[in-house]
């Protein structure tokens, strides 16, 4: 390997700090993320179009928030940078679900995470409480970026 | 729901009660269709009238809707259903019910001929036309004679303007019936619609011709004397429509009347492709038994005579120049003008081109003089005529050759029809240069067909490549036709600027464009000499104005322009090669022959001055002043196409030219082909052009469409030939873009797609290297960094938190779409080190299979490039290989399934929900292409050792993945076409196959892979119901031959067992003897499936011959009927007794039981679907 993509191929040492990474318009793809007004969205549609007959391309996002649902669109000329963000998800096997909408979850390394809430929206809600009230073994999926996180997916792994 | 109990068929007059009754039944439908029409309830009184159409025998109280009901819709709907349900209880008809049908509508619509609901007599008409259709083949000509005889009274005007116009009606809808792209369905198979068809085209369309000929004929003088629009001119409307519909009769029998027996599958397709030189134009040809009618008694005459007098009248109340019968006049002169074949006499064409001339002195009077006649339209005058006339002169050019068609007008003008051609259409580009950019004119359509029409004349006639020669006058005015085009283009161009062009707008306009610019190139060919002079003057005065006044004025509008040029000069010096390597055009080859020097080589002038002005796009100033990214666009298109033509083209002399020509053209081609070749310019031109690639992909970041060009269509392009690729890597500019993609940082910033047809070009380019090691070598040096870079990845210990830093996930993309691009191009040659490279990374894919979990865009990235990679490798592998690589598929197969199964998607927004589901879809799509690419092991296979040896059985190896994947594959997911398609393809082909492994499956994969099964019978695709077909058959043939030798088969599949709740479940070819009778019998699907049907029932019925009896006697016992219930019987026993069916499965009892199953289906189908 060279040297001048050494630079490149590595990430530095504190970026795994940042909740967002710049990256150029045009290499975001469909299904890739993006920050859209200081939110994290999951991009479901790009289109670039010109600025004049003779002007360079700009792309065109429309991205959907990953955490409220939210339809955002943005602008970009496709040569420019644009934010995005850092979304990490982890799973836990769920272990309780409490009273007060809050989940209890079991860590890797054998603690306990209760600080997530339960999702708002009904539908979400009872797909989550009826596989655990069937006593499932339950995993869940977390998603987290830019300081949210939100369950986004869950997996029965019990035996048959 | 209501039904309409019937006594019987029709009997003696209604008795009083039968009054009653009939009367209460008018006023329910009656009532049904006024709540229709006032939307009280719609669905209840659609089911009320979908009753009287499905109760049995409804004829006699539709016979009294239609005479006695005052409600029009009413009789509308009776009229349906006489048809619904004679069409249906054809069978069971006596001749005597069908024949009072028939003639109680036609005497209905001659009675109520002069009624003013004109939709109730036409639904009437033809469902009299329908009835007619439907016995056809079992009615004697002399019914038919004594039928038509009446009809033919009718027509001649015995009993008045109404009853001849409802004949003339009449006969339309039975042409219209009888033609088999507007007949309607009635239930039964190809064959039968087409014996119709040429019955009717042998015995009675030329009769009927004559009459519409003959009515009109007994009308004209009225018309033509009287001074206003009188009710005759229905009637010779009429006439002229169906006779029109009789000239659009798609004639067979003079064409191929070598036919012994009739092909009901391509006898819709016309196979003469000499006599037709465009697809889209419809040809006329009757044959020589309508010379009479149609060519020497002087119908031509007086149909031009007849427009001509309406002509005349166009300013007189009742006539327009697009009242109907105007139109249709039109309309059949402009079908005359088609005529062509056998009906001509073969006398080196003078009674055609006397045949045309006639029409064409009609028709100049619409189009000549073009200025007077584009003045009076700009004026308000309706442009109909003036379209019908292009219209006409599109037909004519169809029909003749170029010299041929400029002779026609000759004799009545001074000028050839070239000539007139050539002004017209020089008249209608100057209005559309004057109107555009606005909305869509006439002035488009008549440039479309005009355009259509020098197509016609200049497109090759013939395989040998020569294109038809125009005479003197004709190249002279389609030199000037050219200038003209080019002024307009221009100058539609710079002016175009101003308006702002909606993306989508311009997509769909460019498909349009193409095939507008290679109209024009085809004219300019015509005039080479004049056409390439020209072009090379426009380029060097834009190329002059951008150099001198660049930084001082707005340079837009030139470049606009040079655009265009870029475009015009690119099709007129090259065709689309598409995929194969296109000649120098016939008329560049031929006509520049005393051109010696290659320095005034016209071509040569051009092509270099073009690319002496692409090469400044190298200088960063000139590039940032003046090649804006879609002036790049044009130039890198131009270079693609005109490279594939010009650039290095190899040393061969086509030997199939005559012999003279040999000479001319290969002095030409020692100038211009020697020219780009490799010793002379040719090298130093394929420099220039990689460079130029080069810089679009470093120096134009983001400008996707740009870069897709240069990586789809230009690098491509360059690395197809091998002896180009020769040179290719032996230049320090290519050895440069190799470098550049294989380190440099702005190259990943390339989108993914194009990466991957980057490194797809590059390793295709190693076919240019001396050997196989060198090109091997080529390859290591060019991934060797990507796949380390992998390894190293995948080992760290922070894998975990840095995976899923956006950099790094852009980055592992990026890889994976480069390794994909390099594993689609695998050949021989490389397959050595490709397959070292997919080796090294194998566990690395698995590590990040298992990270990238939830991130479902780099998961497919990881599965497409192992499809990619297996699929290119599978044939080449050694025994010892391949165990290695199905064993990594099973376990990425198994690693997949652990992360998805059970898995469910949270989400607020349904969007992203329904974009998780068509995430998987495509992942499984990707694995079952996996599981066909290993299939295919089995098939081809070149490697040295049999791969027995190392104990690796392919089909237990696909199973095995079968039953990963298919509890993935929901039924839901099946919904999507491409991987229902995928995934049926790959059962059929795994059970026909190997039947014997499914055995081996546990009964819940088992029961689920039946299940989807099932589910594709009752798909409405008719492809995947034929793959499920098939499977069927191969399940069951298998089981019967395995029992027949004394083996289990399917064994406890097929047998039977209690469930967990203690019911008998039937076996599995039980239930689907069950469903398959089911589907057969009741169900609507293809008749197309029924031969496939058939092949899957025969064995079902022989492996479960109880249950087939048993199913047999409940269909029996469910027939209250006792007629029906004995053709039942019969027909029953005969579909497996009759024809000598045997209980073997061999071909020829398959083909009987084909022939049984569908004479059953005819015999019996009918009425069990309706009672």
């Amino acid at each position: 390997m060279s040297d001048s993509e050494e630079h490149h191929f590595e990430s530095k040492a504190d970026a795994g700090a940042s909740k967002t990474y710049p990256q150029q318009a045009g290499t975001i793809r469909k299904n890739g993320y993006i920050v859209i007004k200081n939110r994290p969205c999951k991009v479901v549609e790009v289109s670039t179009s010109k600025t004049g007959k003779h002007g360079h391309a700009k792309c065109h996002f429309v991205g959907i928030d990953i955490f409220t649902a939210k339809k955002l669109e943005d602008i970009v000329p496709s040569s420019h940078n644009c934010d995005v963000p850092h979304v990490n998800r982890t799973d836990y096997q769920l272990i309780d679900i409490s009273e007060d909408g809050f989940v209890s979850l079991l860590t890797e390394n054998g603690n306990t995470k209760d600080d997530l809430k339960l999702p708002t929206d009904d539908s979400l809600l009872t797909q989550i409480k009826d596989g655990f009230a069937e006593g499932k073994d339950l995993v869940v999926s977390v998603m987290s970026a830019m300081g949210e996180e939100q369950i986004c997916a869950l997996k029965d792994i019990g035996p048959k | 729901m209501q039904g309409f109990p019937e006594r019987g068929g029709p009997g003696p007059g209604p008795g009083p009660n039968d009054l009653a009754h009939l009367q209460a039944t008018m006023h329910t439908i009656e009532l049904a269709c006024a709540s229709i029409q006032m939307h009280i309830n719609p669905a209840a009184a659609e089911a009320t009238i979908l009753s009287l159409c499905q109760s049995p025998q409804p004829y006699k109280s539709c016979q009294f809707i239609l005479e006695n009901s005052q409600v029009p819709d009413a009789r509308f709907q009776a009229a349906a259903a006489i048809r619904d349900a004679a069409i249906r209880e054809w069978g069971f008809l006596t001749a005597d019910d069908r024949r009072s049908l028939l003639s109680f509508c036609l005497s209905f619509v001659m009675q109520h001929a002069s009624s003013n609901e004109g939709f109730v007599l036409a639904k009437v008409s033809s469902v009299a036309a329908q009835l007619m259709k439907r016995g056809w083949l079992d009615t004697t000509a002399v019914e038919k004679e004594a039928f038509f005889n009446q009809v033919n009274q009718a027509v001649l005007g015995i009993h008045g303007l109404d009853v001849q116009f409802t004949g003339v009606n009449f006969l339309e809808s039975l042409v219209s019936e009888f033609s088999p792209s507007t007949s309607s369905a009635m239930g039964l198979p190809r064959e039968f619609h087409e014996q119709c068809r040429r019955s009717l085209e042998i015995d009675y369309l030329k009769m009927f011709y004559c009459w519409a000929r003959d009515a009109a004929l007994s009308v004209t003088n009225r018309i033509v004397e009287s001074k206003s629009e009188v009710p005759e001119v229905k009637v010779c409307n009429a006439a002229l429509r169906l006779m029109l519909q009789i000239l659009n009769w798609d004639f067979h029998l003079n064409n191929n009347s070598v036919k012994t027996s009739i092909n009901v599958f391509s006898a819709g397709a016309r196979l003469d492709i000499d006599s037709s030189k465009r697809s889209e134009c419809t040809l006329v040809q009757p044959g020589p038994a309508w010379r009479d009618v149609l060519i020497s008694s002087g119908h031509i005459g007086w149909l031009v005579n007849l427009y001509a007098a309406l002509r005349q009248k166009f300013s007189r109340e009742g006539y327009w120049l697009d009242c109907p019968i105007a139109v249709s006049a039109r309309k059949l002169i402009v079908q005359f003008c088609s005529l062509t074949g056998t009906i001509f006499l073969s006398d080196n064409g003078q009674m055609h081109e006397h045949h045309l001339l006639q029409l064409l002195s009609g028709i100049i009077e619409w189009i000549d003089p073009p200025e007077a006649v584009a003045k009076a339209i700009g004026c308000g005058k309706s442009e109909s005529e003036m379209l019908d006339g292009c219209r006409a002169l599109l037909s004519i050019a169809n029909v003749t050759t170029p010299f041929v068609f400029d002779r026609l007008l000759m004799s009545i003008r001074p000028f050839g029809t070239l000539t007139l051609l050539s002004t017209l259409m020089c008249e209608v580009v100057k209005v559309l240069m004057s109107t555009y950019p606005e909305e869509e004119t006439w002035s488009w359509e008549a440039r479309d067909i005009l355009l259509d029409t020098w197509t016609a004349l200049l497109v090759p006639l013939d395989s040998t490549g020569g294109n038809a020669m125009l005479p003197p006058e004709g190249i002279n005015a389609a030199g000037n036709l050219f200038a003209l085009i080019v002024e307009s283009e221009l100058k539609a161009a710079s002016s175009a600027l101003t308006d702002d062009v909606d993306g989508d707008y311009l997509q769909s306009s460019i498909s349009a464009m193409d095939e507008r610019l290679s109209s024009y190139a085809l004219i300019a060919r015509a005039a080479i000499h004049v056409a390439i002079p020209l072009l090379t003057k426009l380029f060097s005065e834009r190329f002059a104005r951008l150099n001198q006044g660049r930084g001082i004025i707005d340079p837009t509008e030139t470049l606009e322009e040079v655009y265009s040029l870029l475009l015009i000069a690119g099709h007129v010096l090259a065709d689309e090669g598409e995929g194969e390597t296109p000649l120098v055009p016939y008329a560049i080859q031929t006509y520049f022959t005393d051109n010696m020097g290659a320095d005034e080589h016209p071509v040569i002038v051009l092509s270099s001055s073009i690319i002496g002005f692409a090469e400044q796009s190298l200088d960063p100033k000139m590039r940032a002043s003046v090649f804006s990214p879609r002036l790049l666009e044009a130039v890198i298109w131009f270079f693609a196409r005109w490279s594939c033509t010009y650039l290095m083209n190899p040393e061969e002399v086509r030997e199939t030219q005559s012999q003279d020509h040999q000479l001319q053209s290969q002095q030409l081609r020692k100038g211009l082909h020697s020219f780009f070749r490799e010793h002379n310019q040719g090298k130093l031109v394929l420099d220039i052009i990689v460079r130029v690639s080069v810089t679009t992909l470093l120096s134009y970041p983001g400008e996707k469409d740009l870069q897709a060009l240069t990586c789809y269509q230009l690098l491509h392009a360059l690395v197809r030939e091998k002896h180009i690729c020769v040179h290719l890597v032996s230049l320090d500019s290519w050895r440069n873009l190799a470098n550049a993609f294989a380190n440099e940082k702005s190259l990943f910033l390339l989108d993914l797609a194009h990466q991957r047809s980057l490194a797809q070009t590059l390793v295709h380019s190693a076919s240019g290297l001396i050997n196989s090691e060198a090109s091997n070598q080529y390859i290591r040096d060019l991934m060797g960094h990507m796949a380390t870079y992998l390894r190293e990845l995948s080992s760290k210990n922070d894998l975990k938190s840095v995976a899923q830093q956006p950099d790094i996930i852009l980055l592992v993309s990026c890889v994976l779409e480069r390794l994909r691009g390099v594993a689609t191009a695998s050949e021989p040659r490389t397959q050595k080190a490709i397959y070292e490279l997919g080796f090294s990374v194998m566990n690395p894919i698995l590590v990040l299979l298992e990270v990238y979990k939830h991130e479902s865009a780099v998961v497919y990235l990881l599965l497409k490039f192992v499809v990619a990679w297996v699929n290119g490798q599978i044939s080449y592998l050694e025994a010892h290989e391949t165990a290695i690589v199905v064993d990594f598929c099973m376990r990425l197969l198994q690693l997949y399934s652990s992360h998805n199964i059970g898995k469910i998607s949270v989400s607020l927004s349904s969007s992203l929900l329904s974009e998780a589901k068509t995430e998987k879809y495509k992942d499984l799509r990707a694995l079952l292409q996996l599981l066909s690419s290993l299939c295919s092991k089995d098939m081809v296979d070149f490697s040295s050792d049999s791969i027995e040896t190392q104990g690796t059985n392919i089909s237990q190896v696909v199973y095995f993945g079968l039953h990963i994947v298919t509890p993935l594959i929901s039924l839901d997911l099946l919904k999507y076409p491409k991987l229902c398609h995928d995934y049926f393809a790959l059962l059929s082909h795994l059970l026909e196959v190997y039947p014997e492994t499914v055995a081996q499956l546990n009964s819940e994969a088992f029961v689920h892979v039946l299940g989807t099964l099932d589910f594709g019978l009752h798909h409405q695709d008719a492809e995947i119901i034929d793959m499920c077909l098939r499977s069927l058959k191969a399940l069951a043939s298998y089981h019967y031959k395995e029992t027949a030798s004394g083996k289990t088969g399917l064994g406890l599949h097929a047998a039977g067992h209690k469930d967990s709740g203690g019911n008998l479940q039937e076996g599995i070819l039980s239930q689907f003897l069950r469903s398959l009778l089911q589907l057969l019998l009741f169900e609507d699907y293809s008749p197309d499936l029924v031969g496939s049907a058939a092949d899957a029932l025969l064995p079902l019925i022989l492996c479960e011959q109880g249950l087939y009896q048993r199913l047999g006697n409940e269909l029996i016992e469910r027939q209250a009927n006792p007629t029906l219930r004995s053709r039942l019987v019969n027909a029953l026993q005969s579909l497996i007794s009759a024809n000598q069916l045997s209980s073997t499965l061999d071909r020829i009892n398959y083909q009987r039981f084909r022939k049984n199953l569908n004479n059953f289906l005819i015999e019996v189908r009918g009425f069990l679907r309706t009672m």
